[in-house]
């Protein structure tokens, strides 16, 4: 009975792999470096909604560049990620191949590896440790967000003092430690403004929840908040609203707040007015420039500069009018 | 003699359930410890926090019971809040989604059930493959973006009956509901014996594979009802949702003193257990200590729980003549 079962298990895998594989459309073209058209490997850690955003700019600009993608999700798995980036390398032979590593420096082995099959090997949105190997990288720049951030509630400080609370991203996203460093370093020492709590998140949304709800419960003088993410907006409201404390700007009980990232759900906080600030990761940038920079390494031409940090642009509610329409998150 | 009488049945309350002094020393001393700890509202906190872990560890209970594990927990959990934001669903009244996301639950635990009970394959593997299955129906209905929950469905998340939270008064009820269906009737019964010697079982006759259905079955339910409460409270279902949560669940259900070898088990303890867990995650962002420490004092919170409620094994060790040491006073043989 039991090998019953392995059988019927094995048959529904197959089974499950050749209707996958019939019905994917992101098969490669086959094309070869020399061929009429090239296939790019494209492999992200996870999806979620600016990942989302991440592959709608890389798959648009490839279109433009007559590329077909390849994509893969590692799921926040970074030995998966490495054995899917041998497979487009050496089974489905892409010409090149755009990463947003899940670690940065396990990164490394498979980017030597694209080096070595002369695979130009672009990494986006989380820098690669190694750069040896690494064709072109365009990342974010986290520490300049948090600076930015903390710019905003350095301003609004000088109308009241502040209390915040500082949720932080996961300790190993080196994304999260950039923004809460370059907020903790532009902070420190600013008179009208104090660090209640620093609550870590680990990205998950029912921890920002449940970290909020204690940190309001612990200090309910808190009328600030850092959030490294728009991806965790959501939650922090719900928190505040539990706490019969998310009202619009201009109110006495409102929350000063600022985000990053730029998502739909920063764009539409900021429109119902209960979002004080977000700093827009330019994800548009990221697929343009990797593209651009496949194209050069498959034409043979030296990249530079190879590693380039797009600062995000500041939406606040002085400049939302004029600046929406540059945010990704904004769109429709 | 008065003191006696009201030493007795507490002693008897700790012996059965060794978690009790642990929850309650813990939670003295954070209350001493910290300003605004002690307070109404605070516990109020506490339990609506633990309040989903309460319900999904429940019916994880279960499982574990039976000498399984279920690690698709957390993206049954997934699925069942991308199903209740679906366009197909999401437009009805609060009841049919509610009993829409129940059937979905109930339709992801039978397929667990079955897979393990009729296969035969570990439910390690089955859980593990199904957790991947899940997990990435639900990232296909919801496209991997955050879905806001209309405004009808999030009173169960939000709303009060009395003063009491609707999260906590369903926790009370499916906990209570759970301890009942494991000491009075007969599927408890035999859940027992399935998990303390499954071999046996089938001699006397025991239907054993509707039991390991019934057990994932009820496992699957919990996890979408724990998703109601927890998407209510969230306010949107976002890709995330669930990652990781089986681990959470596990460790209430083992820290609650049922044995993940089988046969052994309480609902009170995976209560408990859960209670634990939430607790030292308010009382670490009370202390204002380095996000770093966090991960560190959750482990070392359950090693030091675990190690305490493990005295209550050694007396049964001692009972069963497993370690030649005489027992001067009756152990009870199992842990209900």
């Amino acid at each position: 009975m039991k090998s019953i079962g392995w059988a019927i298990i094995a048959a529904g895998a197959v089974a499950l792999l050749t209707v996958s594989a019939c019905t994917s459309s992101e098969t490669p073209s086959g094309g070869t470096k020399t061929g009429s058209k090239h296939a790019v490997g494209v492999s992200f850690d996870l999806l979620n909604a600016i990942r989302q955003a991440e592959k709608s700019s890389i798959e648009s600009a490839a279109k433009a560049a007559g590329y077909s993608v390849v994509f893969s999700v590692a799921d926040q798995d970074a030995q998966k990620q490495a054995s899917q980036i041998q497979d487009m390398i050496q089974t489905q032979k892409v010409s090149g191949l755009i990463v947003i590593a899940q670690d940065g420096k396990q990164i490394t082995a498979s980017a030597s590896l694209a080096k070595a099959r002369h695979v130009p090997f672009v990494a986006i949105d989380r820098a690669i440790a190694d750069q040896q190997a690494v064709s072109f990288q365009i990342t974010g720049d986290p520490v300049s967000d948090g600076r930015a951030v903390a710019a905003e509630f350095i301003d609004a400080a000088t109308q009241q003092p502040l209390k915040v609370l500082e949720l932080v991203g996961a300790l190993t996203d080196q994304n999260a430690i950039g923004r809460r460093d370059g907020f903790n370093a532009a902070i420190k020492g600013q008179p009208n403004i104090t660090l209640v709590s620093q609550v870590p998140t680990d990205w998950n949304p029912s921890q920002a929840l449940d970290g909020t709800s204690n940190a309001l419960q612990k200090d309910s003088s808190i009328n600030a908040i850092y959030i490294p993410s728009d991806f965790l907006l959501p939650s922090v409201q719900s928190a505040l609203t539990a706490a019969k404390r998310l009202e619009a700007i201009g109110n006495a009980k409102h929350v000063f707040t600022v985000t990053i990232d730029g998502d739909p759900n920063g764009c539409k906080a900021m429109r119902q007015k209960t979002l004080d600030a977000d700093i827009a990761t330019p994800i548009q940038d990221f697929g343009k420039q990797a593209i651009a920079a496949t194209t050069s390494a498959l034409d043979g031409k030296t990249i530079s500069p190879r590693s380039v940090q797009a600062k995000g642009l500041m939406l606040n509610q002085a400049n939302f009018a004029s600046t929406q329409s540059q945010v990704w998150g904004c769109a429709g | 003699m008065n003191s006696t009488k009201l030493v007795r049945p507490l002693g008897e309350v700790v012996r059965r359930e060794p978690l009790l002094p642990v929850l309650l020393v813990l939670l003295i001393v954070l209350a001493a410890s910290y300003d605004g700890f002690a307070t109404v509202d605070n516990f109020r906190n506490i339990a609506i926090q633990a309040s989903p872990l309460v319900i999904a560890a429940v019916g994880m209970t279960f499982v574990i019971m039976t000498a399984g594990i279920d690690l698709s927990v957390g993206s049954m959990l997934f699925l069942a809040a991308a199903i209740e934001t679906s366009k197909s669903i999401v437009g009805h009244s609060t009841t049919v989604v509610f009993v829409v996301v129940c059937a979905a639950g109930i339709g992801m635990g039978l397929i667990n059930g079955l897979a393990v009970a009729c296969t035969r394959v570990p439910a390690l593997i089955v859980t593990l493959a199904t957790m991947e299955v899940f997990r990435g129906a639900g990232g296909h209905i919801t496209r991997q973006q955050s879905i806001d929950l209309p405004g009808n469905l999030r009173g169960i998340g939000t709303g009060s009956l009395l003063g009491v939270p609707n999260p906590v008064l369903l926790a009370i009820m499916i906990a209570l509901a759970g301890a009942l269906t494991f000491r009075r009737t007969v599927f408890g019964r035999y859940v027992q014996a399935v998990g303390s010697y499954e071999d046996a079982a089938v001699d006397a006759g025991l239907p054993v594979r509707g039991v390991l259905v019934g057990a994932y079955t009820l496992a699957g339910m919990l996890a979408a009802v724990a998703s109601l409460a927890q998407t209510a409270r969230l306010g949107a279902v976002q890709p995330s949702i669930g990652q990781g949560y089986e681990l959470t669940v596990i460790t209430a259900v083992v820290l609650g003193g049922t044995s993940l070898f089988g046969g052994r088990g309480s609902i009170a303890g995976t209560v408990l257990g859960a209670l634990i867990l939430t607790s030292v995650q308010t009382g670490l962002v009370f202390s204002s200590a380095s996000p770093y420490v966090f991960d560190i004092v959750r482990g070392g919170v359950l090693l030091a729980a675990v190690l305490a409620a493990g005295a209550r094994w050694r007396r049964i060790a001692h009972a069963l003549g497993l370690t030649g040491r005489r027992v001067r006073s009756k152990a009870s043989a199992t842990a209900v």
